[in-house]
């Protein structure tokens, strides 16, 4: 019985849930650069949520169409006792054990998270990893992320669609790659360090400010195009 | 976002600021992505609220709709002279290309100037304020003594001062009271006795200690601002050989200064040249001479002197040589049998030598000269020329030299050769007037230079004259890319580079030689013609200026570069690799020959240039 209630039973939203989730939604038809935005990325220990852990996650905020670094967000979480980094993984993020364990708890980070980013539209590259690891996250909390979330990889696929119907680019030239160094490098937008939630989040904001520009530049320059170009 | 730090640091002027200041200022920036085409401040528009800096892209510097004033690349920045004044924009600033830019907000911008004055100065609006600033700072950076004190802090005590009247006794009894080696001597304009006075001018005269000091002083007294900078103060007495030196605040003196209080400060001085050359013997010593006059430069350069003063350093030590070479001929020939001129032309005419180059000379004799004695002056040339190989002085390979019999004339054929050139200016006629239009008399009783310059002042009343010298200026055009970058060249192996004496300093020598003219002007040197012409009004105060910056940035850069090879045993050129220069040097070359540009384009219009083909 308590495992049938458990089961069905929708876990009461917490607090911060509550509060996040009453900011009204940015209207769809304001021009791109008067939205705002916080653009965010994870570090995990792999790529399975329901075994792996969140561990870093990184945010910077775009307003008017600019990169704000002086609105810049970092914070580790620490891992569940049984979710400790793997030495691959380590390898990647080059987050120890020991720094984790001094980490604020998910419940902390994850409320200053939907503080952060309440009433803003999110901004993921390959939204689907980073959402999936912070709805988990969120579930026990009784929550999970608003949309519209923009991911600047489909964002990148429809403007490589668009520039081969309109021809700027030959019909054969293969998909673009989607991984986001690659596709900041193709647009001429310096990369920062990689593996490293900070310098990602950044990195995924310029190349969201170049792209949301290029669409703008092709007709689409209002939050509604730039959903329907690139939202999750 | 220690990345961005990285990339500000290695732009001036936040090279120039605390690492940690750089890492603040990254944190502050905000980032913005316009399209190629997209115009991102508007001249007369809304002021700029940021200090723009070029991420990745370029951009357009507009006055009107398409008349670009200036390309931006990477780690430049726009936008400034707006915020700085909280005016509307003075030009319209448009991507050239998809850019990514990184924009200080106001309010930083101004605490920094505010709190780091090199960071001001960096900003200060104008082109040439920003030349003059590389220029001071290289220098300061090269420290020491010479370049920053002033004459004044080098004053132990005020003056100790004579009557004109007193006797040379009064004078010695006087300087041995106060332990000094010179007085004052109090009249209007005052006058200076000396030590070295009382030995030459007295004691080896056989005059009586009775002597009145108004005999036998100096008036009147050479004298310099007491603000003027040590070096000037060594320049000064270099040139005219002297030892002691006045200063002056106003009319007052306010001490004096003899040359061991500057060279306490600065052990490797060229003040110590001039004794080499007395006690010279032999060929060989005049050949370690002239090597310790190219290792003067070097201390020189070192101690960031300005290449103009070094210019003027090495044509005192360079006539110095030539005046001692020429006795030595009439040592050997006997006394010239009617009064000539030695000329030197061309760089060393202009006080612009920096390294022992070919020779440039030739030999003007009175026209009442026979035929034996023109053998005489064959012979003088043929010994100075041949010593002046030995010294390290190639010979011209033009041929330009008074071994030359065409350049060994009697002053009337010398007239007739400058008003030819002058009244037929073809081809031949302007390549000879870019040497011997630069010429200086270094030695010699006929006042060749004189009656010369007579003819040249008046050369601007020869329109065609000027003309076609002003069309000749503009055959070598400033190396800009239509997108307004420094235009490279490739020889052979070698790509990206850049002629700095062709296409640089070569561009403002014909240019000022040319305004020079135009202004009735005697001067040879670059920097004095450009003044000269600046004071009568041929040439704007900013564009003179400009080209002086620009000349003085450029040739700085050309004795850098070929000190770098002297000391890796390479022959000296010019050509340097333009990408292999720091960005703050790429930055004030672009300047610098934007500069010289923007007045070719004036001259072009001024002179009609065109009309002429």
């Amino acid at each position: 019985m308590a495992f049938w209630s458990r089961f069905f039973q929708r876990i009461p939203p917490a607090d911060f849930v509550r509060a996040y989730q009453a900011f009204p939604e940015p209207d769809p038809k304001l021009p791109w650069r008067e939205v705002p935005y916080t653009v965010i990325d994870v570090e995990t220990t792999g790529l399975d949520p329901r075994r792996d852990a969140l561990i870093a996650i990184g945010a910077v905020n775009v307003e008017n169409g600019r990169v704000l670094l002086k609105q810049t967000w970092y914070s580790l979480i620490r891992p569940p006792a049984d979710r400790e980094p793997s030495v691959e993984s380590i390898r990647i993020h080059h987050l120890t054990p020991e720094e984790l364990q001094h980490a604020p708890p998910p419940a902390e980070v994850l409320a200053e998270l939907l503080q952060r980013i309440a009433g803003r539209v999110l901004v993921v590259h390959v939204a689907q990893v980073d959402v999936r690891f912070i709805n988990a996250a969120l579930k026990p909390f009784g929550g999970r992320l608003r949309r519209p979330i923009l991911d600047t990889a489909r964002l990148a696929l429809t403007l490589h669609l668009n520039a081969r119907w309109s021809g700027e680019q030959p019909h054969d030239m293969p998909d673009p790659a989607i991984e986001l160094r690659a596709l900041a490098t193709a647009l001429g937008l310096p990369v920062y360090a990689q593996h490293n939630a900070l310098n990602d989040a950044v990195t995924t904001a310029q190349l969201f400010i170049a792209q949301a520009t290029i669409l703008a530049d092709q007709g689409r320059s209002n939050l509604a195009g730039l959903i329907r170009a690139g939202g999750v | 976002m220690e990345e961005i730090a990285r990339f500000l640091r290695s732009y001036p002027p936040f090279d120039r600021l605390p690492d940690q200041v750089v890492s603040q200022i990254a944190g502050e920036l905000q980032i913005e992505f316009v399209r190629s085409g997209q115009t991102i401040l508007t001249r007369g528009g809304k002021p700029s609220e940021f200090l723009y800096i070029v991420c990745k892209g370029s951009v357009d510097l507009l006055r009107g709709e398409d008349q670009i004033v200036d390309t931006l690349g990477p780690g430049e920045a726009f936008g400034h002279p707006s915020l700085i004044r909280g005016q509307p924009p003075l030009v319209t600033v448009r991507a050239h290309t998809d850019t990514l830019l990184y924009l200080l907000p106001g309010a930083i911008f101004h605490r920094l100037r505010a709190e780091y004055p090199q960071f001001a100065a960096f900003f200060a609006a104008s082109v040439i304020e920003r030349l003059g600033y590389a220029l001071q700072s290289r220098q300061a950076e090269s420290n020491p003594a010479l370049f920053q004190t002033r004459l004044r802090d080098l004053v132990a005590r005020p003056p100790v001062s004579i009557s004109a009247d007193a006797t040379v006794g009064d004078a010695a009894r006087l300087m041995r009271a106060e332990r000094i080696s010179s007085l004052i001597v109090d009249q209007v304009p005052p006058g200076i006795i000396t030590d070295r006075d009382l030995r030459n001018r007295v004691l080896a005269e056989g005059l009586p200690d009775t002597t009145p000091v108004r005999q036998v002083m100096s008036a009147p007294a050479t004298t310099i601002s007491a603000d003027a900078l040590a070096f000037e103060g060594l320049l000064l007495m270099l040139e005219r050989g002297i030892h002691h030196l006045p200063l002056v605040d106003g009319d007052q003196i306010v001490g004096v200064i003899t040359h061991t209080d500057i060279l306490r400060r600065q052990s490797n001085s060229p003040l110590f040249l001039p004794r080499l050359l007395q006690r010279a013997t032999s060929l060989a010593d005049l050949r370690r001479y002239t090597d310790q006059v190219a290792e003067a430069v070097g201390t020189l350069m070192a101690a960031g002197a300005r290449v103009s003063d070094i210019g003027r350093v090495v044509a005192v030590a360079h006539d110095a040589l030539l005046q001692r070479l020429l006795r030595d001929a009439e040592a050997q020939l006997g006394p010239p049998p009617v009064p000539y001129a030695w000329l030197v032309l061309g760089s060393e005419g202009r006080y612009e030598q920096t390294l022992r180059t070919d020779q440039d000379n030739a030999l003007v004799y009175d026209d009442s000269a026979s035929s034996e004695d023109v053998s005489y002056f064959e012979k003088l040339a043929e010994l100075v020329v041949g010593w002046l190989v030995e010294c390290g002085f190639p010979r011209c390979p033009g041929n330009i030299m008074a071994t030359n019999p065409e350049w060994r004339q009697p002053l009337s054929v010398w007239q007739h050769y400058f008003r030819r050139w002058i009244e037929i200016p073809n081809e031949e006629a302007l390549l000879r007037i870019a040497i011997f239009f630069d010429y200086r008399q270094v030695y010699g009783q006929l006042p060749a230079e004189l009656v010369l310059r007579t003819i040249t002042q008046h050369a601007a009343e020869h329109r065609i004259f000027i003309a076609r010298l002003a069309r000749a200026a503009l055959r070598q055009p400033a190396p800009l890319t239509f997108f307004r970058q420094v235009a490279l060249e490739r020889r052979g192996e070698q790509r990206d580079l850049l002629d700095l004496k062709l296409r640089g300093t070569a561009m403002v020598v014909d240019l000022a030689r040319l305004f020079a003219l135009e202004a009735h002007s005697n001067e040879t040197n670059t920097i004095a013609r450009l003044r000269a012409a600046k004071a009568a009004g041929v040439l704007s105060h900013e564009d003179a200026d400009n080209l002086i910056s620009a000349f003085e940035l450029l040739s700085s850069l050309r004795l850098h570069h070929q000190q770098k090879q002297i000391a890796l045993g390479l022959p000296p050129d010019n050509l340097i690799n333009f990408h292999q220069l720091g960005p703050r040097e790429r930055r004030e070359v672009k300047e610098s020959l934007q500069a010289i540009a923007s007045v070719q384009r004036g001259v072009a219009l001024m002179f009609q240039t065109d009309r002429l083909a």
